[in-house]
């Protein structure tokens, strides 16, 4: 029997509703992740707690996890290949071993969602309303795209790079690309990561290979790559456009976007986020230690400020780790308040290019790039 | 008993009235778990506070990509009524421990 669009339609939104009665109020555990904060359950969006990041690595079972579509079945690493085609002399079909001869890079790099702190901007915007944990810093290894390019003879006139994950779109959801233009594509640090933290990327990150492309917004990072194309052309797709794209000038906040002025989002912006104490907590009277993250897309931190009355008075933070670009610095300054009382802390960064975090964060439609001063309250009580 | 009279017609008017809108958010919510569950779960909706013009464009952009809502008016005034800008942002969701599980 030959089932009709209508009606596989059908079966799919009755077996979903079915699932989501329950889903929709029960608790979900996610297979491999400690408890998070829990966006949406199908296909999975997670955010980090922000007590977790204590760690300059981020660990891979707390690492936020984004989606658009449903998550493609497991790939089997037997099976899986890797097509480069497109503006190349020689297509290549290429498997995991094949992946794993050339030689491999391990690069520390953020990856941040293009959405992370939505839910801060009023007036709201739709989309996934996170708060401060879509992002992560991991250690990730495998091959240089620019190495599987070369071998598969990538002409000099090729301009983009093009990346289809193995995720599709149900009825007519887009599927997942995104291009990239060659000089990013080609740059060293610019990666097939086969590895996160030291071991297999899995299943809700990728596996067995995404892209990573360090100091851009996360959807540029595609997860389990099937396909490298290089392109004379950008792809036109809903994820490149109007998806993932940023008013050219600011807009009155509330306002709709003028398509013709939205511009692909690249390098990410200078950011730090205080990760202790929690915002509205409590706090014995005594020392107190502040702490937090900073990054700056391909910029490098030069230093966090962090103020504990509300922006008059600044002292600047220890930084530790090394002064990369990609990745981030964590930071920390010790506090001891004389008065019980309500505080408001503060902390902002500036990096290597002069950029400095802003107080107010530009509002526009879609929520991206919340990059404004960090701010937590903190109830100081007598000891 | 002149004044009963108009008394309990506004009364049942009223609740006719009332009924006739909770039976529109009735069948908003019909709508939205038959049409809104195929490619992802409800939370991803109820997490968000959205004008009634938002909402409007999120149903159009939905429809857009397959989605069939025979309802829509219903579905809308559901979700202004429920989701709405000026309701309050509900508290985070936790995942439970899934460390365990393959
Ligand atoms: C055909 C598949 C499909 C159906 C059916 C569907 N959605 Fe979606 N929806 C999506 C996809 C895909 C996304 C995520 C897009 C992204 O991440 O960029 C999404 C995201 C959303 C979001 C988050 C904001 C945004 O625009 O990304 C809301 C709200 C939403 N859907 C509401 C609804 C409602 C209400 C319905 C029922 C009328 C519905 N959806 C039915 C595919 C669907």
């Amino acid at each position: 029997m030959l089932f009709d669009r209508r009606q596989i339609f059908a079966a799919l939104a009755a077996g979903a509703a079915a699932r989501m009665v329950r889903a929709a109020d029960d608790s979900v555990a996610i297979p491999g992740k400690r408890p998070m904060i829990l966006h949406n359950d199908r296909p999975e969006d997670l955010e980090t707690p922000v007590r977790y990041f204590d760690s300059y690595l981020t660990p891979v079972d707390v690492f936020f996890v984004r989606q658009h579509i449903p998550r493609p079945a497991p790939i089997d690493p037997e099976t899986y290949r890797l097509t480069v085609n497109g503006m190349v002399s020689k297509p290549l079909s290429l498997s995991l071993a094949d992946l794993k001869k050339l030689p491999q890079y391990t690069v520390p790099a953020v990856l941040e969602c293009t959405g992370n702190g939505r839910g801060f901007y009023s007036p709201k915007v739709p989309g996934i309303q996170w708060g401060r944990g879509a992002i992560g810093n991991a250690e990730w290894n495998g091959p240089r795209i620019s190495e599987i390019l070369k071998l598969a003879g990538a002409s000099s006139g090729a301009a983009f790079l093009e990346t289809d994950g193995a995720d599709t779109g149900a009825i007519k959801t887009p599927d997942f690309i995104r291009s990239l233009p060659m000089a990013k594509a080609l740059h060293p640090a610019t990666l097939l990561a086969l590895n996160m933290n030291g071991q297999p990327i899995p299943n809700l990150h990728g596996f067995p290979a995404r892209l990573v492309v360090p100091g851009w917004d996360g959807t540029s990072s595609v997860k389990w790559v099937i396909r490298l194309s290089a392109t004379a052309e950008p792809n036109r797709g809903f994820f490149m456009n109007p998806g993932y794209r940023y008013p050219k000038y600011a807009l009155p906040p509330g306002t709709p976007a003028r398509p013709a002025e939205l511009e692909v989002i690249e390098g990410m912006p200078v950011k730090s986020t205080i990760t202790a104490p929690e915002d509205q907590s409590k706090a014995p009277l005594g020392p107190i230690a502040i702490r937090g993250f900073a990054w700056a897309g391909e910029q490098a931190i030069e230093r966090v400020d962090v103020s504990t009355d509300g922006g008059s008075r600044w002292r600047e933070a220890r930084l530790t780790g090394a002064r990369l670009p990609f990745a981030w610095r964590l930071w920390q300054i010790e506090w001891q308040p004389t008065d019980p009382g309500y505080y408001t802390i503060l902390s902002r960064a500036t990096d290597s290019a002069g950029r400095v975090q802003p107080i107010v964060a530009e509002w526009n439609p879609s929520g991206y790039l919340w990059n404004a001063i960090d701010r937590v309250g903190v109830t100081v009580e007598k000891a | 008993m002149r004044k009963l009279v108009p008394m309990i017609l506004a009364a049942l008017l009223a609740a006719a009235l009332w009924s006739a809108d909770q039976a529109t958010l009735d069948r908003g919510k019909k709508e939205e778990q038959q049409s809104c569950t195929p490619c992802h779960s409800l939370r991803l909706i109820h997490s968000q506070r959205l004008s009634r013009a938002t909402w409007g464009k999120e149903i159009d952009k939905m429809a857009g990509w397959g989605t069939v809502v025979p309802d829509r008016d219903a579905l809308l005034e559901y979700l202004v009524a429920n989701y709405g800008d000026d309701k309050p942002v509900p508290p985070p969701a936790m995942s439970e421990d899934g460390t365990g599980k393959k």
